[in-house]
């Protein structure tokens, strides 16, 4: 495989969508930002442990933990929520579907994958492009979310304790999240003809995964089913408050996307360009 | 390339979508160095070939070979020194035509050796390179496309209706690059609808209709083949006795002036009239290749051409004659 024509490609592809792009990580950067600028406002941790208190169940299973934990956690445990926030989970899904549809799906639509495809490039090496794609998007993604959530934290100082290190963990399994997102979209892409018809595939499968997952939280018989859901092996609260990311958790992400990117290159590779 | 291999050789090519066949086992060879044209009307699987030959899809059956290279199997050995037009409006809207050029050379491999005498010769300013595709005119876009698919001077050139969106001037030098391309021993692969512009262009052509080759050889031996027309005035009656003659029918007769349709040689038609002296004019219109064309077409409306039948056509004698 050529490998500087898939980094020529990944450049290309990143390019043409780069405005996009930038504005979602502005968002999910700012999102974060302003996290511990809100938690500050309600007085800091202890501030805030009053107000989950009176938070029905059912509006606690948003926050994806349960209350009693986010009390002993702290600081931490509130602003790890930023990180489970269903706009922060639409706005990097946008980001990252996005890329995986527009890339592949959306250059065959166009007709725009005739270009490397009528040069010496191998199939394999313009899906190896789309792959490494997504692999930088996710990777700019999870990264994003916490130097936005750092600056808002050195500019406001919000009351309680926080180590800053384990925004690693935080950002590892964001990685491993928006990747499986990632491969799972990619294959939809080598499978379909228009764009259109992926983001609906992935953003379906999004949030069914984000309700399987927040349902199981309340109606005990979704919980049997809860380990089909992404976010199920998606644990921030727990990776911002201790500093560690789950191994079991991320290898399932990480997994899922492996399998998935495979299974879309096998598609691609044998499948009829669209005219 | 090697000279003994074919640039293009295509057996019992065959693609289906579904119950529809689009490509019937069709067989073609396209010699080294020669500008080969490929005629059809719209979905007649002109496309569908072109797009098999590239390996953009899979056929159903036979096989495509580029240099001997197998196009769906061997791809990227296939392509290695081709050059594809991609379609004008298959280009990102976002690069600059600059860009795009270096890109696509990139890609390639190959340094853009010809960019400058074809931008010359297409007239595609400096000043439009540094612009955004998505200000430019269809036009602009297939100068652009054309550009990018020979600037590294490719052995193998497949052009899907290259001319496409161009005025005639720049038909014209677009047809000159071609010109002094095979003189350098490219091989050009086009189709196109602009049948006076294959006509200029090519040595042989091929006729598609319905997913078959009705027709295959030199564009020379095509007109050959192709009754003729011939319009005869006498200063009074016409003569009897020219349906007696081999291979020539009186098709029209409007009082000193008769219309004839000639099979074969002339010969016979001006010994016949050389032997009188009451001849006041003689136009012979020379075989044309939209006409030859046409007949494919116009021969069988309602079912299959069989290769042989539709030289039997005979137009209207003011079609012929008067262009």
């Amino acid at each position: 495989m050529n490998a500087a024509a898939v980094l020529r490609m990944t450049a290309r592809v990143l390019r043409s969508g780069l405005p996009g792009l930038i504005a979602l990580l502005l968002g999910i950067g700012f999102f974060e930002f302003v996290q511990p600028l809100v938690i500050a406002s309600f007085g800091g941790a202890r501030g805030l442990d009053a107000i989950m208190d009176r938070i029905p169940p059912a509006l606690q299973a948003f926050t994806r933990t349960r209350p009693e934990f986010l009390a002993l956690s702290g600081l931490a445990g509130y602003l790890s929520l930023g990180f489970s926030h269903p706009l922060y989970i639409v706005l990097a899904g946008a980001a990252v579907v996005g890329f995986a549809a527009r890339s592949l799906a959306g250059e065959m639509d166009r007709g725009i994958i005739q270009i490397p495809l009528a040069r010496p490039i191998s199939r394999p090496a313009v899906y190896a492009s789309r792959v490494l794609g997504v692999g930088i998007i996710s990777a700019l993604l999870a990264v994003v979310g916490p130097i936005g959530m750092v600056a808002g934290l050195l500019y406001s100082r919000p009351e309680g304790d926080f180590v800053y290190a384990h925004l690693g963990a935080t950002t590892l399994n964001g990685l491993a999240l928006f990747w499986a997102v990632g491969g799972l979209t990619l294959w939809g892409s080598a499978a379909a003809s228009t764009a259109g018809r992926v983001v609906g595939w992935a953003i379906g499968l999004l949030v069914l995964s984000y309700f399987v997952d927040y349902f199981a939280g309340v109606w005990a018989p979704l919980q049997r089913i809860a380990f089909l859901s992404l976010f199920e092996y998606y644990e921030p609260t727990e990776a911002l408050v201790s500093g560690r990311a789950d191994t079991a958790n991320l290898l399932t992400l990480a997994g899922v996307g492996i399998v998935a990117a495979v299974a879309g290159l096998v598609v691609f590779t044998r499948r009829d360009l669209p005219a | 390339m090697p000279l003994d291999t074919p640039a293009i050789a295509v057996s019992n090519l065959t693609k289906c979508y579904g119950p529809v066949t689009a490509l019937d086992g069709v067989d073609l060879v396209v010699p080294p160095g020669v500008t080969y044209g490929f005629l059809g009307p719209n979905g007649a699987g002109k496309t569908t070939t072109i797009r098999l030959l590239m390996g953009f899809i899979r056929p159903t059956a036979g096989t495509a070979r580029i240099w001997g290279h197998d196009c769906w199997r061997d791809g990227v050995k296939a392509r290695a020194d081709l050059g594809f037009l991609v379609p004008a409006d298959a280009l990102y809207p976002d690069m600059s035509g600059a860009a795009l050029l270096d890109y696509m050379a990139g890609l390639s491999g190959k340094p853009p050796a010809l960019r400058r005498l074809l931008l010359d010769a297409l007239e595609l300013g400096e000043d439009a390179l540094q612009r955004r595709l998505n200000t430019y005119s269809k036009g602009m876009k297939q100068k652009l496309a054309l550009t990018a698919a020979i600037q590294t001077r490719p052995a193998l050139l497949v052009l899907d209706e290259p001319t496409d969106g161009l005025d005639p001037l720049i038909q014209r030098a677009f047809e000159q690059v071609l010109s002094d391309l095979r003189s350098q021993g490219a091989t050009v692969f086009m189709s196109s609808h602009d049948l006076a512009e294959v006509e200029r262009t090519c040595e042989r052509v091929a006729i598609i209709r319905d997913g078959r080759i009705v027709a295959e050889e030199t564009i020379g031996d095509l007109k050959g083949r192709r009754r003729r027309m011939a319009e005869v005035t006498f200063a009074g009656e016409p003569p009897p006795g020219l349906d007696a003659l081999d291979g020539i029918d009186v098709i029209e007769r409007e009082g000193a002036r008769l219309v004839l349709s000639l099979e074969g040689a002339v010969a016979p038609l001006l010994r016949f009239l050389g032997n009188r002296d009451d001849v006041v004019d003689l136009l012979l219109s020379p075989p044309r290749l939209e006409d030859i064309f046409l007949g494919f077409y116009d021969a069988h409306p309602n079912g299959r051409a069989n290769g042989a039948e539709p030289f039997a056509r005979t137009p209207a004698p003011e079609e012929a004659i008067r262009r």
